[in-house]
């Protein structure tokens, strides 16, 4: 487990994510390691590289080798547990608000109507003071249920996350997979361009633009997010996806639809971007923390989403606010996010290792 | 072998958590008697939490509390405010007369003040300053403050006098005034009219040295038009007798020394109103009122409040800046009363985030915060400290109405929407405030005669929307619905605020409930919400507060004496403005009160504002800070303030205001 | 190599450029003016405002004269804070953030390496499971809510350390914000050291070495170590410039008069050169950094100088 390998040392042009959300780091370079081939920019040397691409690429293609990956990826405890707990800190999230008004008729927005409820109520406490079950978490200043609230956090934290890595993920893959395959000097046009969107401060001019433009609504803030953090985190999977592609668009297979005249377009989304999805994923996989990291950081400054929306990254800032007084809300929102990124990012690991055949030399 | 250290690592999120719940219950269940630790600092300082950075040092330019605060501290002016009625005390003026309309203020300044560097403060100094505070080029936020004064509003918007060439006099005002001139105040008739202007007292048994500007002041206003071309034109074009009397003549641009402040000796300064203004002492307590240093403003320029150039008046001078950190204060040795100053440095720390304000007061690092720094909901567990200050505050919070556009042109709708909203339970809500039914805070002028404006009455509430021509009606369910208002044309607008916002969702939520009426919240960011509201670009309602500058209700019914600037609902009435008026040239106050009460019906009644909460001060200061008290601005004078060593002697519970 | 640098500037200049074009024209394009106040300007007076700020004058003059002054590394007076020059306000605000930044940056390169070391060498124990679980807990755990469980502890509860504000270097102030600040780098440098050790004790010189009949330690000082830093130190170049914006998170929570503060406070406040210096300032500094570490690296593997 865990094993990090540095990048080589040789390897020019590593990227540097210019302006990773202020107060992380940039991811540093063993992350995204099905990548490292690919973090060569256009000037790589061919060799080395393209000869363990070619590698992957035959793990990748072959079925049995997916249930191989799994096997492995099952042997890895804690790659398991985040597997688990993904999955369990997600169903949560999509069932928990239902099943609490259910059960219970507290909805995330409901606001007690008695002024004596209205106030901040600690986990498992009842108006009175007495043991109740009615509020695991608490609720917050207004008198609103916190389970349910977190629960809910989680759906639009957990939608921001996917929806910006999807986002990401179609930019990035179509790019990097039309510059890699078309090659020449469209493709070094091309990646120019994403050394220079690399370099941009982005996060600064995120912040820029969201605090400018600041939107009426609490939907169209979460649309401007999208927006924002799925257009600036592409980049690294365009280089990714281009590497893969470099290194197999001269395959037989390739050659073979090439020569029957199959379409330049059918070519790349068909036949190419297919054989790429191992490293997709992994690196997908770690894009989504990344990205729930960036919306909480801009929750946190106050760019982020507006009320009546709320996010973990929302509700940690507002639990933030009553630390001295009431704990429990930063903790309880707080706790669920650090856990839910903890998983993902061991997952993301553990995704890593089983995909990446180099592994099992260790 | 992982697997065990999953369980270990589960275990021990587990452990930390309830941990946590449990430091929390036992934090929020403990029962001090003060609001975190109550060791006093070791030096005579005082760590004063100040809210927002100033915006500069210069009093003239910033209108902000927390920048007065710190004015205070560095500026003196010819009087103080007192630190729990915020009347005037004496400063550098050691005694003033005042003339028997209150439209002449005639100020006695003490020989022994000094400035800083241990020059002389004298009355050119005072004249200087006050003047400066009203260049146009200064751009000072609070300038109106002091139109009272003669020719200062002409001289600060660049107003221009006619002069006829030929007989070298200017246009009169009262040659063009309309069908009622107003009363002219003592100060505009000539000397001699009326021999006994000043009683005589005991220190001053005659009037002060007659001077020819004297005589200029008690000269009949001259006319005084718009400096700028366009404004003039469309003026003159509007008025065809006024248009006719200005051709040909010379048009004289108002200059600082025409403004009615005048250094009768090097001891003395006089300054002329063009109105009555009862209150006006309390008002030059102001910062624009107070003394800047001429040598260095002219040396330096926008530098001049540089901590190694500035040279101040005040009981402490400037030590350091740290922008968005802290403003040093310290003492002042050559201030005139600096046997009386007991505290050696101030620090007036800069933030904006009430609970990191909370936090810094809990642990000790600070000895006492701002006003409204108690979040609300912390409010349960704060206010029964007894560092806690309760008190009333002079400033409202409301409703305003945009009443240019329909359906909030409509009388009846507006009373409809005020009295569809219950006050009393939203206060009840909020915890410490008190319902407002009138536009002056209650609670807070003494021997006002407060009108009240209507109460809480939904069904009248429907009843009136049903007038004016949209019925309200009841559905099956109980729930009343009003199909035919225009809910699109009705928005409510506010500024992106956490507690702006609970205001705006409670008042939906009481139309929808009370009048079946969805009215759509529109959050804005700050500085867009002020532009839109005083172009009344917004539909329905914005939100509105509003603070006192001065003691006195005109801080707030003159809001509506204007048509733009803060007004924001574009109701304008010249019966208001005469109204107005009438009770500024009534001498006896309690008379004076009872015109501004009725002006201020005449504005309830008119409803452009739906009135809603007074706010009271909500603020901590450690036991041992002696001499603070919660006065309605939550303006202090620091030379009072001083650290108390023994317990015995600190305050348990709100100092009183009155004793 | 020159060439290569000068390749690297290439694209660095206009990248500047296209940041502050952006900065300024998303500025421009927004609703509302930074000199709305909370009291409304008389009409007259807020002509002169627009007058004196050059407001009056149409857009392309005034983006030549903006970026013809931050060109000359002049980028004016804040506007919201009158005769504060932005050179002046990032000299002041810098060191704060560069202290905390640096600070940071050494604990966890102190931490990272040790606890790294550790888990290499004793690969598969308890230590090794314990200390990366621990590691991708710092990853994981934002410092926004960290930083506050830390004041929660040792402010609000032991009033050992102040919960807010910064009283310059050194004082008790700086301990909170930098240990929350280097919590994610100290995870992150114990995975390098951890991963680049393990690589080089595989390797065959290691091997060598312990045949050479060097003891354990000094296998492990010489020859370990300094290979498994390589990573840690090609991270270094741009983790610093991070380091120097990332602390608006911890100026944020501690109240902290540094450069991210003034950022955020100048966004808020459409206070345009302030906005403008600050962006270009710290893309610049970026650049920088970058541009040395490709320097570096250039000199480290002689096969991109071609």
């Amino acid at each position: 487990m865990n094993d990090e390998r540095p990048p080589p040392p040789d390897e020019p042009e590593r990227p540097k994510p210019a302006f990773a959300p202020l107060g992380m780091p940039p991811a540093p370079p063993i992350r995204p390691r099905a990548g490292d081939i690919i973090h060569t920019g256009p000037e790589l040397a061919v060799g080395e590289a393209d000869v363990r691409s070619a590698e992957r690429a035959e793990v990748v293609t072959g079925t049995s080798l997916w249930r191989d990956a799994w096997r492995r990826l099952l042997k890895n405890k804690l790659a398991v547990f985040g597997m688990i707990m993904v999955a369990t800190i997600t169903l949560a999230s999509i069932t928990g608000p239902f099943l609490i008004k259910q059960f219970t008729g507290l909805t995330p927005h409901y606001i007690p109507t008695d002024i004596a409820a209205l106030k901040s109520l600690p986990p498992f406490t009842a108006t009175d003071g007495s043991f109740s079950w009615l509020h695991p978490m608490g609720t917050d200043n207004q008198g609103r249920d916190l389970l349910a609230r977190v629960l809910q956090g989680g759906q639009i934290s957990l939608m921001v996350g996917i929806i910006a890595t999807l986002m990401s993920l179609i930019i990035g893959v179509s790019y990097g997979a039309v510059s890699g395959y078309l090659g020449g000097r469209l493709d070094s046009l091309m990646m120019r361009l994403v050394d220079v969107l690399y370099s941009l401060p982005y996060i600064i001019i995120v912040i820029v633009l969201l605090s400018m433009f600041r939107s009426q609504t609490a939907r169209g803030q979460l649309i401007l997010l999208f927006v924002a953090l799925g257009s600036v985190s592409w980049l690294t999977m365009a280089r990714i996806v281009r590497g893969q592609i470099l290194s197999l668009k001269n395959q037989e297979f390739v050659l073979a639809a090439r020569a029957t005249g199959v379409s330049t377009p059918r070519i790349i989304f068909w036949h190419l971007v297919p054989n790429t999805i191992g490293p997709v994923i992994v690196y997908a996989t770690l894009t989504i923390p990344t990205i729930m990291l960036t919306e909480a950081f801009l929750s946190f400054l106050g760019f982020g989403v507006q009320p009546p929306i709320a996010s973990w990254g929302s509700l940690t800032t507002d639990g933030i606010q009553n630390i001295a007084i009431f704990p429990w809300q930063l903790i309880c929102p707080g706790v669920t996010m650090g856990l839910t990124l903890f998983s993902l990012n061991f997952l993301g690991d553990g995704l890593r290792d089983a995909l990446d055949p180099q592994m099992r030399k260790v | 072998m992982a697997q065990i250290y999953v369980k270990q690592a589960i275990a021990g999120v587990v452990v930390v958590a309830l941990l946590f719940t449990a430091i929390s219950c036992h934090m929020s269940a403990t029962n001090e008697e003060f609001f975190g630790r109550t060791v006093p600092p070791e030096r005579n300082t005082l760590r004063y939490v100040n809210g927002a950075e100033p915006e500069s040092l210069d009093p003239a330019i910033s209108s902000g509390q927390h920048e007065a605060r710190i004015y205070m501290s560095l500026y003196e002016g010819l009087v103080e405010y007192d630190p729990k009625s915020l009347d005037a005390i004496p400063a550098i003026a050691e005694r003033w007369d005042v003339n028997n309309d209150s439209s002449e203020f005639v100020f006695h300044l003490r020989r022994n003040a000094r400035w800083s560097n241990g020059e002389p403060i004298n009355a050119h100094d005072f004249v200087y300053s006050i003047r400066r505070s009203l260049t146009p080029e200064v751009e000072s936020r609070s300038a109106g403050l002091a139109y009272p004064i003669r020719y200062a509003e002409a001289f600060n918007a660049g107003g221009v006098f006619v002069r006829d060439p030929a007989s070298n006099q200017f246009l009169l005002e009262k040659d063009f005034a309309g069908d009622e001139p107003a009363a002219a105040a003592l100060s505009q008739k000539s000397l001699g009219t009326n021999e006994r202007e000043y009683e005589p007292t005991a220190a001053e048994p005659t009037p002060d040295r007659d001077t020819p500007f004297h005589q200029f002041m008690h000269s009949p206003d001259r006319l005084v038009l718009p400096g700028a071309e366009k404004a003039r034109n469309k003026l003159l074009e509007s008025n065809p007798r006024l248009q006719a009397a200005v051709a040909g003549k010379e048009l004289v641009k108002a200059r600082a020394e025409d403004v009615g402040v005048e250094p009768v000796d090097d001891y003395t300064v006089r300054i002329s109103l063009s109105e009555s203004v009862p209150y006006f002492t309390e008002l030059v307590a102001h910062q624009i009122f107070r003394l800047v240093p001429r040598k260095v403003i002219e040396q330096y320029g926008a530098k001049w409040t540089d901590p190694s150039h500035i040279i101040s008046s005040g009981a402490f001078k400037l030590k350091s800046w740290k922008p968005y950190s802290e403003v040093v204060v310290e003492r002042n040795p050559m201030y005139w009363d600096a046997g009386s100053v007991r505290l050696d440095e101030i620090y007036f720390y800069t933030s904006t985030d009430h609970p990191a304000t909370m936090n810094l007061y809990k642990v000790g690092a600070a000895d006492a915060v701002l006003n409204h720094s108690v979040p609300n909901a912390w409010l349960d567990v704060v206010r029964p400290k007894k560092d806690y200050m309760d008190a009333a505050e002079a400033t409202i919070t409301y409703i305003l109405i945009n009443i240019t556009q329909p359906p909030m042109n409509d009388l009846r709708v507006r009373r409809a929407f005020n009295i569809s909203i219950d006050k009393i339970n939203y206060s009840k809500a909020r915890r410490i405030t008190k319902p407002l039914f009138a536009f002056t805070p209650e609670a807070i002028f003494v021997g006002y005669p407060q009108p009240k404006g209507e109460g809480f009455d939904p069904e009248a509430a429907r009843k009136l929307l049903g007038e004016a021509g949209y019925p309200v009606t009841q559905k099956s369910d109980g729930t009343y619905q009003c199909e035919k208002f225009p809910a699109d044309e009705v928005k409510f607008a506010f500024p992106t605020h956490s507690s702006n916002r609970a205001l705006a969702e409670f008042m939906q939520a009481q139309w929808k409930q009370n009048l079946g009426i969805t009215v759509m919240l529109s959050n804005m960011e700050s500085k867009t919400y002020l532009a839109a509201r005083s172009k009344l670009d917004y539909k329905g309602f914005a939100f509105g507060s509003w603070g006192a500058d001065y003691m006195d209700p005109t801080t707030f019914l003159n809001l509506f004496k204007t048509r733009g600037g803060d007004n924001g609902s574009g109701w304008w009435d010249q019966k208001y403005v005469d109204l107005l008026e009438e009770a500024n040239h009534t001498i006896e106050p309690q008379k004076r009160y009872a015109l501004l009460a009725k002006a201020e019906k005449y504005l309830l009644d008119a409803q452009p504002v739906i009135p809603i909460e007074t706010p009271a001060v909500n603020w901590v200061k450690k036991p041992y800070v002696k001499g603070l008290y919660p006065n309605p601005a939550c303006l202090f004078a620091w030379k009072f303030v001083y650290i108390e060593r023994d317990a015995s002697k600190w305050d348990y519970g709100t100092p009183s205001l009155t004793d | 190599m020159l060439r290569f640098i000068i390749r690297r500037l290439i694209i660095t200049i206009p990248t500047i450029l296209v940041v502050i074009t952006i900065t300024w024209g998303l500025i421009r394009l927004a609703p509302g003016n930074f000199y709305t106040g909370d009291k409304a300007l008389p009409e007259a007076i807020e002509q002169n405002i627009r007058e004196k700020y050059g407001l009056d004058r149409p857009w392309h003059e005034q983006y030549l004269r903006t970026m013809g002054q931050i060109l000359r590394l002049d980028f004016g007076t804040s506007l919201r804070y009158e005769g504060k020059s932005v050179n002046e306000i990032i000299a002041r605000s810098l060191p704060v953030s560069a202290t905390v930044g640096i600070l940071a940056y050494l604990l966890a390169l102190i931490v990272g390496i040790t606890v790294g070391s550790i888990a290499a060498l004793k690969q598969n124990s308890k230590w090794d499971y314990a200390s990366m679980t621990l590691a991708m807990l710092g990853i994981s755990i934002p410092n926004f809510v960290l930083g506050p469980i830390l004041v929660l502890f040792f402010s609000l509860t032991l009033y050992w350390l102040p919960p807010s504000r910064w009283d310059g270097f050194p004082s008790k102030s700086v301990i909170l914000p930098v240990i929350t600040l280097s919590a994610i780098y100290m995870a992150y440098i114990a995975r390098l050291t951890r991963a680049g050790m393990l690589e080089v004790l595989r390797s065959d010189y290691i091997r060598t070495a312990r045949s050479k009949g060097l003891s354990e330690t000094q296998v492990v000082i010489r020859h370990a170590l300094r290979g498994g830093l390589l990573p840690v130190v090609s991270y270094t170049g741009p983790a610093l410039a991070f380091l120097l914006t990332g602390t608006v998170v911890v100026e944020s929570l501690f109240v902290l008069p540094g450069l991210g503060k003034y950022f955020i406070q100048a966004s808020l406040n459409r206070d345009e050169p302030l906005i403008l210096g600050i962006v270009a300032f710290i893309s610049m500094t970026l650049l920088t950094m970058n541009l040395l570490v490709d320097i570096a690296y250039g000199y480290l593997d002689p096969r991109i100088r071609q």
